[in-house]
């Protein structure tokens, strides 16, 4: 990007800045609830946390909420009168997205908007566009935040990640001291910068020059690398090897891990069909998709009875292939970006860091060749 | 007392008594330790203990022993299990309530006095996530923290005990086959129920304004459920689907519906371990409510869970005289 264009903003004028855009955009930041961070709907009570390190859920929440309602539907009163219940869809899901106003999601760290890129060539994808996550995405603006401090547990650059990733936001943000360090990177975002010109100055050659510093100290503050080259090939051929007998004996069956992913897009389907009191019949209901684990052991129970992921091995060795073969088999992509969420929050710390570096060491011990 | 146990499960191995033994090994972030599987007396140096064992072992029982319909004349493993207080009154628990064979399972009795809350000594450094700790020494009763700053923190161990462990009246275990370490004092019993005689004290509205708090928070990864050593129910209420009792989102009123399942079946069973509320990635505060059972069903029932194999469970028994005014006034 050439000089020019990098422009600075007034740690200061941040909040005046987001309350100020209130009136177009639906503005997200990272906000402190209950000792942790959050992302949350802009609230002008609250600082921004320019230290914070990262949000606790990951921002996937946003597009793809941990429940969502697809559409509603009411039953027909002349079938209800027959004794059978028909239904037909209503027009709009009522939490259907608010107001038809664009979303800005400001401050978000770069792995996480890594995170999107990734989930976009899911739910966008050239066969297949979903239109709940698609709708919103596509009205967002994606605003991050680069890493000055990266967690004990980051690991991102064992990925495709950096503390200055750029992809998946639309404007990166450079913390250098009293001021910000803006920098456009799409098309939408340098719009965004010129429209709102009057928040910003250009940015000086000191400016950019302590950023690069700081990006410096940043890379080397990452102390976990997990060397994972060639991983698919590895995983190709692994699906029966004994490593899987024995990983995830300490694993306890949660949630925590794909919950808190900010790439772990795996969801459930139901209906909620709302009951009279003391009726057999039923007024109507919603559609409701929700998150869901490959760690549950419900999550592959056929309606017969049959699981074909009956114990926690099968479950983890799905979650690890998953992420690190079936994904970038479809989408050439490794998805898991080294955020650490699931290093750093599972109750057992069972490590996924831990577990990959076994892995790539990892030699089957055939049969015959054992003494 | 770490030798001593290493030198236990080495014998228990050469003298072929157990064929896997669980205790804790080396976590891989500081003030952390890692559940640790062990099948040969080869690997015993995995295994360490600290002030940071504080995951209750005995939830990995009931998954060696689940009934294996087709497969005849299985040989049931022989399991040897380091126990703390709370694991060894979960295991009793286990036993009681026929999850796992007692003569498949060797106790390692170890007196413990008291594991650290994580949280807590954060806090003590930097609030938030402000500053990050990097590394964790403990040396006798006390624990010495280094930032990534490389500042350096010395902490008293009692100032970051998990509340649960400040409450602990069991810090010996009471059934086992061979018993570590030398006898600890007990904890003042007026201290542990301070807290929850304070939240009685609140009307009720209060009260369910606190438990609405709390159930928001959560976003139902079931982990206080997996973490738990009773939570072993081969089908949960909140996942099955015929009859459907519960909504799976994370409505408020299926979050309230599934906590409050959740901890009543807890009644007369939840021994305090605070396994629940230390795999909480939300920070639920639900030892007070399963605290509040444990009261009632003391005072009530007279019975304090996992401390004897014989005496029958109030929810197994009924006498004529039994209390039932939490029914009829709430």
């Amino acid at each position: 990007m050439e000089k020019e264009k990098l422009k600075i903003i007034k740690k200061n004028d941040v909040l005046k800045f987001l309350d100020s855009l209130q009136k177009e955009y639906e503005v997200f930041m990272p906000v402190e609830r209950n000792g942790d961070i959050q992302f949350s709907k802009f609230s002008s009570e609250k600082d921004f946390p320019w230290n914070y390190r990262n949000t606790k859920i990951s921002p996937k929440e946003i597009f793809f909420p941990q429940s969502e309602t697809l559409f509603s539907f009411k039953a027909e009163e002349s079938a209800l009168s027959s004794g059978s219940m028909i239904f037909k869809p209503e027009d709009e899901p009522e939490d259907s997205i608010s107001e038809n106003k664009n979303y800005l999601i400001f401050g978000i760290r770069p792995c996480d908007t890594l995170a999107f890129s990734l989930l976009d060539k899911l739910f966008g994808g050239d066969d297949f566009q979903d239109t709940y996550y698609m709708e919103k995405r596509s009205k967002a603006t994606v605003i991050s935040l680069a890493c000055n401090k990266p967690q004990v547990t980051c690991f991102c650059t064992s990925l495709k990640g950096r503390p200055d990733n750029e992809e998946g936001a639309d404007i990166i943000l450079f913390d250098i001291g009293e001021n910000i360090l803006v920098r456009p990177i799409t098309k939408k975002g340098e719009k965004f910068i010129e429209s709102l010109s009057s928040w910003f100055e250009d940015a000086k050659e000191a400016d950019i020059k302590k950023k690069n510093e700081i990006m410096v100290q940043s890379f080397q503050k990452i102390r976990s690398t997990a060397d994972i080259q060639n991983i698919k090939e590895k995983l190709d051929k692994a699906f029966d090897i004994s490593f899987w007998n024995e990983i995830h004996q300490k694993c306890l069956g949660c949630g925590i891990c794909t919950y808190l992913c900010p790439t772990c897009y795996c969801f459930n389907i139901t209906d909620e069909i709302e009951r009279t009191a003391g009726s057999s019949t039923s007024s109507g209901g919603k559609r409701i998709r929700c998150w869901d684990s490959c760690m549950f052991s419900l999550f592959t129970m056929h309606a017969s009875g049959h699981n074909p992921r009956p114990s926690y091995k099968e479950r983890m060795r799905q979650r690890i292939m998953h992420k690190f073969n079936y994904c970038p088999e479809n989408f050439k992509e490794i998805f898991c970006i080294g955020c650490g969420r699931c290093v750093r929050n599972c109750p057992v710390n069972l490590d996924l860091r831990e577990m990959l570096i076994l892995l790539m060491s990892f030699e089957e011990i055939k049969e015959d060749e054992k003494v | 007392m770490i030798e001593k146990i290493k030198e236990t499960v080495k014998k228990l191995f050469n003298e072929d008594k157990i064929d896997i033994f669980i205790g804790y090994g080396t976590g891989t972030l500081p003030l952390r330790t890692v559940p640790c599987f062990i099948t040969s007396s080869g690997d015993i140096e995995k295994l360490v203990w600290n002030s940071y064992c504080f995951n209750n072992l005995a939830v990995y029982l009931p998954r060696f022993f689940l009934p294996q319909p087709q497969k005849k004349d299985v040989k049931l493993p022989r399991i040897g299990i380091l126990a703390k207080g709370c694991d060894d009154r979960s295991i009793v628990g286990l036993i009681k309530e026929n999850q796992i064979p007692r003569e498949n399972i060797y106790i390692i009795g170890i007196s413990c006095n008291g594991m650290i809350d994580v949280g807590k000594a954060q806090n003590y450094v930097c609030k938030m996530q402000e500053v990050e700790i990097i590394s964790a020494e403990e040396k006798s009763g006390s624990i010495l923290l280094e930032d990534e700053d490389k500042r350096k923190v010395e902490l008293k161990k009692e100032d970051i005990l998990a509340d649960v462990c400040e409450c602990c009246q069991y810090t010996n275990p009471l059934i086992y086959d061979v018993l570590i370490g030398e006898e600890v004092k007990k904890n003042k019993n007026e201290q542990q129920e301070a807290f929850i005689k304070e939240f009685e004290k609140k009307p009720l509205e209060e009260r369910w304004k606190y438990f609405q708090e709390q159930a928001s928070k959560c976003i139902r990864c079931y982990a206080c459920r997996q973490a738990c050593p009773n939570c072993y129910c081969k089908e949960c209420f909140a996942e099955q689907t015929k009859p459907k009792w519960i909504g799976v989102t994370d409505n408020i009123s299926d979050i309230m519906f599934f906590q409050i399942g959740r901890i009543f079946h807890q009644a007369g069973r939840c021994i305090d371990c605070g396994a629940c509320v230390r795999a909480c990635p939300m920070g639920i505060d639900l030892r007070i409510f399963t605290y509040k059972l444990i009261k009632d069903v003391k005072e009530f029932f007279g019975y304090e869970a996992g401390i004897s194999l014989e005496e029958a469970p109030p929810l197994a028994t009924f006498k004529s005289d039994d209390k039932q005014e939490f029914i009829t006034e709430p």
